[in-house]
């Protein structure tokens, strides 16, 4: 179940870059996807390619223009990150520090995910060497009250 | 007047806080029924003045009583009377007036519900309580005093933000969210209670968890609606901005969800105690950290409509809160010891576990993403934001993986699942879902994450209907029942269950409205001259004309617009603009056309003066609906899981849950 969920994860990432980097797209396809990575400068949390705001639609159309010139957009978005430092870009870029934010999460999860399987194994062993009894699903006391509530019910 | 009542009631309902903190304390110590009951006396005082408060502030709203600062913020002579009730809740003032209120309803009935039931733990529940509702009494009487004055006296009040006098929505959305946050005080206070008291047994267990659906329920109603509003009114054509505000609503939903799942595996194998308590503190840690975002401007945010000082005292109470209960927490460890083991790696115990281990995961990613900024600029002095791109990528994967589980938890045996029982049930839904996937790819769905997203909702949907029609079928076996008949009843005799099994469903809907609407939404931005059109999907947009009017409280541009649907006419649409004399940029009121197949949602983006011209923004969003649908159907799921059964005796209880919870038996 580990190695499973892992390989879903790691298939989960690649395909994502995958996606990023890959698909073309009409011109105004490519500037509203890009448009999506920048930030609004002049909203509160919104990207250039949603925000109806003014300075957006500017920033949309150097985007385009920038696209039709046929730079690309790496080129586009060191331009923005030039002019308005690293807070344009709407993902922290993979580099440096911001791999914190963007390993952490699943150094987590599958850090998690071992103890939870080890704690089980534990506990199944554990189960096994002290099996006096079996748990709760066969206690008579159990089963002869839901016989009478059953009938109970029923009426 | 009523400033000074409004002081004077918050005063006093803060003094009998402070007092009943003192006499439970002391009667507890000393065993003293009387002053048990005495404290919870005061519970039911602070209750009825906070309600005055309310009140007063209500009528000070209405009655247009300029003296009062947020009343001149909040309210204006040409602000319809609605707008101006529901401006109680437009600022921090008269929110955290609001949050008192709440718990004060809220303590009430716990305290009126459970005390006769919960002997041993009522007192210190009381306590925590009360504790809980002196600190925020205590932000009202000084550093965000609703009822503060001011002089001379202004003639017009400021009214409300435009954005919050814009939707009907903005009465539903801040007091579900509200009711959702102020809701999980109650599980948290008696997890204290358990862990003061040394009774950790399963029975604030079995307490909470009516207690916590509830919460559980607002704070879904709350997110959903949020997400409805920020769609109608902020005129960016989504729902959902990854905005440090929405992110710190998702985050106590997403750890009470994880809480919900595992105090099931407590009440029936006794195992998970101390995660149970720890999931709950965090939990409502959760809850005031939001208030806290919400409220303190630390992050800029779509939704933040007040700066104030109050974020350091926030923060000092979440300290105090978070190193008090974990403490306790450490202090009682040897009594939250496992009573039972399990017996698979293949089991629903090990389901729940993993599905823990996502829900949190997520939370994670999602605190860590919305702190990171604060992050990278104390470790690096460089500005970054983390924004949708990021969200998504991060998120996207671990949300699918639990909507696999989501499809398989309810249906695997407990304890331990056999292969061949494995197969009996999933066999059939696998492949039938394996068989939708195709036919979504056949017509034209591309990319994994789509089509796992759909692949995944719909093995859900077959599962959760799967166990539906078998339970119906062995009733009608047994009892020879009609179908809709075998079918309610199977429902109401199971309600926990099936009500959980209904909420899965409306996830399933959510999930696929969510997959559809962005991943083949359709947009357009074109400037049109009257009588000119753009295309979009199936639709022809036209240009009309412009026109505009006054009204008391702003004036409005509206486009004119008609929608073809190839060549016959299907609708009127009229995306605005409103002016406010209070604000410099105009609000944006857009037009949505919804079905069941798309909405298509236009929105004025800019225009000529002169009516020459108008530049429109148009987005075909295909399954939009489903996203409300799915959001109804939780909440639904959600209330006959809490719906109360007037014939069922307290010590039913246990065995009910027995009865109910036998999964895939048919």
């Amino acid at each position: 179940m580990r190695s499973a969920l892992f390989a879903l994860l790691v298939a989960g990432i690649l395909s994502a870059q995958w996606a990023s980097a890959a698909v073309a797209g009409s011109l105004e396809e490519q500037t509203l996807r890009l448009a999506a990575e920048l930030r609004c400068p002049v909203c509160q949390n919104l990207s250039v390619a949603d925000s109806p705001s003014e300075m957006a639609t500017q920033m949309r159309e150097v985007v385009h223009e920038k696209l039709q010139n046929g730079e690309s957009p790496d080129q586009i978005r060191n331009y923005f990150v030039s002019r308005y430092g690293e807070w344009i870009l709407l993902a922290p870029t993979r580099q440096g520090f911001n791999w914190v934010a963007w390993l952490l999460p699943f150094v987590a999860i599958v850090g998690g995910g071992g103890i939870i399987v080890l704690t089980i194994r534990r506990s199944i062993r554990r189960g096994h060497k002290g099996n006096v009894e079996p748990s709760g699903s066969t206690d008579p006391r159990y089963t002869s009250q839901l016989d009478e509530e059953l009938k109970e019910w029923e009426q | 007047m009523i400033a000074t009542l409004g002081r004077f009631s918050i005063w006093f309902a803060l003094a009998i806080a402070v007092y009943g903190v003192c006499v439970s304390i002391l009667g507890i110590r000393r065993h003293r029924p009387a002053l048990i009951e005495s404290a919870q006396g005061a519970i039911v005082s602070i209750f009825g003045l906070s309600s005055f408060a309310v009140l007063l502030m209500e009528a000070g709203l209405v009655g247009h009583d300029f003296s009062l600062e947020y009343v001149a913020r909040n309210a204006s002579l040409d602000t319809p009377v609605f707008y101006t009730i529901i401006a109680l809740w437009g600022a921090l003032e008269g929110s955290i007036l609001l949050w008192i209120w709440l718990l004060g309803l809220m303590s009430v009935l716990a305290v009126m519900i459970e005390s006769k039931r919960q002997r041993e733990l009522m007192p210190y529940v009381t306590v925590v309580l009360l504790c809980i509702s002196a600190f925020f009494l205590f932000l009202a009487a000084f550093p965000a005093s609703p009822f503060t004055t001011i002089s001379p006296v202004p003639p017009d009040g400021r009214g409300p933000n435009p954005l919050l006098q814009n939707h009907p929505l903005m009465a539903v959305h801040p007091p579900g969210l509200y009711a959702g946050y102020v809701g999980w005080a109650i599980p948290y206070a008696f997890g204290m209670a358990a862990l003061i008291s040394g009774r950790l047994g399963e029975t604030w267990i079995r307490t909470v968890r009516r207690w916590s659906l509830v919460a559980w329920g607002f704070l879904t109603i709350g997110i959903i609606v949020g997400g409805r509003w920020s769609y109608e009114v902020l005129g960016w054509g989504g729902y959902w901005a990854w905005d440090p505000v929405e992110n710190a609503s998702l985050l106590p939903w997403l750890t009470g969800t994880a809480f919900l799942h595992t105090i099931m595996i407590q009440e029936r194998r006794k195992m998970l105690k101390f995660w149970n308590v720890a999931l709950v503190i965090i939990t409502f840690a959760l809850t005031i950290f939001g208030t806290f975002l919400t409220r303190s401007g630390i992050l800029s945010s779509v939704h933040a409509f007040s700066d104030s000082g109050v974020g350091p005292l926030f923060l000092g109470f979440i300290g105090v809160v978070l190193f008090l209960s974990f403490s306790l927490l450490v202090y009682r460890s040897d009594k939250l010891q496992a009573e039972g083991d399990l017996d698979s790696l293949v089991s629903r115990e090990s389901a729940f576990l993993v599905n823990n281990l996502l829900l949190l995961g997520f939370a994670f990613s999602v605190l860590l993403g919305t702190l990171f900024p604060l992050l990278s600029e104390a470790v690096r002095g460089v500005k970054v934001s983390v924004g949708e791109p990021f969200f998504n990528t991060v998120n996207v994967p671990i949300g699918l993986s639990l909507i696999f589980l989501m499809a398989i938890g309810p249906l695997i045996a407990w304890q331990h699942a056999s292969i061949e029982s494995l197969r009996r049930t999933f066999a059939g839904p696998l492949c039938l879902s394996i068989m939708g996937t195709g036919i979504c790819w056949f017509f034209g769905v591309r990319g994994l994450y789509p089509l796992l997203a759909f692949g995944l909702s719909l093995f859900t949907v077959i599962t959760v209907c799967q166990e539906f029609v078998n339970g119906a079928r062995t009733r009608r076996r047994k009892t020879g029942e009609g179908y809709l008949t075998a079918l309610s009843k199977l429902t109401s005799r199971g309600r926990r269950r099936y009500g959980g099994l209904i909420v899965h469903l409306g996830v399933a809907f959510l999930v696929i409205g969510i997959t559809a609407s962005s991943v083949f939404k359709l947009e357009q931005e074109v400037t049109l001259k009257p009588g000119e059109s753009l295309q979009l999907g199936r639709y022809q947009v036209r240009f009309d004309d412009l026109s505009a009017w006054q009204e008391p409280h702003r004036f409005v541009v509206q486009g004119n617009f008609t929608i073809f649907n190839s060549n016959h006419k299907v609708a009127e649409m009229r995306p605005a603009k409103r002016f406010y004399p209070t604000e410099q940029q105009p609000i944006g009121t857009v037009d949505v056309r919804s079905t069941m197949r798309e909405d298509l949602y236009l929105v004025l983006s800019s225009f000529a003066k002169d009516g020459t011209s108008a530049t429109v923004k148009a987005l075909v969003r295909p399954l939009m609906m489903w996203i409300w649908v799915g959001g109804w159907i939780m909440i639904l799921g959600s209330l006959i899981a809490i719906w109360p059964d007037r014939r069922r005796a307290l010590a039913a209880d246990s065995v009910e849950e027995y009865v109910a919870w036998q999964p895939g038996r048919s």
